[in-house]
């Protein structure tokens, strides 16, 4: 019990300052009520852990995209969809794009060790290294987009719209 | 009428508090009871949530000098009603349609 509190807390550092600062007591007391009402089952606690750790990382992840982005990135509703799944579709083109970035290493540096005393090899290295990073950006944006997609928060944010061109109007 | 679908999570947070405000730990029980236990939120989802709520003034803290700080109350503002009642509308045409649709398909 004390273990998984104080990584709790350690994991509530993970949020702004600003935020932590005003909701973190909470949490913490709200978390402690309900680790003292779980059942004795082993399964049930296990699922009840990574269920709040979890939460806790992906919570983290937006409050900091919200302070940083505010309302124009649609990440602030994204840990309110219950039917969110990561795509398996983008797993398999993450692990695609991470095998051809290594297939390119190693060619890379197979050429490099061809030709000593060039001045390609670094030129090679450094060429890996950009494509390394362009791609492992370009699968993390194809991945978040993707599962944006998925779990319907472009319909949330249909629903902001709407709410503010209804009150704009003096509909009710 | 303006119509637009709301997450279950969300949808649940806001019928736990039209019943009556609410602490954050209350609101999980009321929640994993409203769904049969089939919603779980984690602290982390439901105070994003919260947060959420309370930023485009759904639902506001209850200020009371006597309430601690780490059992504060929650209740729906006026404008989390009335799009709470918008939602309720929607989902009762929808039942309606949907038991019409399968009432002709007996028929």
């Amino acid at each position: 019990m004390i273990v998984t509190l104080t990584v709790y807390r350690w994991m509530l550092c993970l949020y702004p300052g600003s935020y932590r600062g005003e909701i973190a007591e909470e949490m913490t007391s709200v978390f402690l009520d309900a680790q003292s009402t779980l059942p004795p089952a082993l399964a049930a606690k296990i699922s009840f852990y990574r269920r709040e750790f979890c939460g806790l990382l992906s919570g983290a992840l937006y409050a900091h995209f919200d302070r940083l982005f505010g309302p124009a990135i649609p990440f602030r509703r994204f840990d309110m969809q219950s039917q969110f799944r990561f795509p398996r579709s983008t797993v398999l083109l993450m692990l695609v794009i991470f095998a051809g970035t290594v297939l390119t290493i190693a060619k890379a540096s197979s050429i490099a060790g061809a030709r000593p005393g060039s001045v390609w090899p670094s030129f090679v290295s450094v060429g890996a290294l950009m494509l390394l990073t362009m791609c492992t950006a370009a699968a993390v944006v194809v991945g978040i987009l993707h599962a944006l997609r998925r779990s319907g928060v472009y319909r949330l944010e249909n629903v902001q719209g709407r709410m503010d061109s209804a009150e704009s109007n003096g509909k009710p | 009428m303006e119509t637009f679908a709301l997450s279950e999570p969300v949808l649940l947070v806001l019928l736990s508090l039209a019943e009556q405000p609410r602490h954050g730990y209350s609101i999980l029980k009321d929640i994993e009871s409203m769904s049969g236990g089939g919603v779980l939120l984690s602290t982390g989802t439901l105070y994003g949530a919260l947060q959420r709520l309370l930023e485009n003034g759904w639902i506001e803290r209850v200020e009371e000098d006597s309430t601690p700080r780490d059992r504060r109350t929650y209740r729906l503002t006026s404008r989390g009603r009335r799009n709470l009642q918008m939602e309720i509308e929607r989902m009762r045409h929808l039942t309606k349609v949907a038991a019409l649709r399968m009432a002709r398909k007996e028929a």
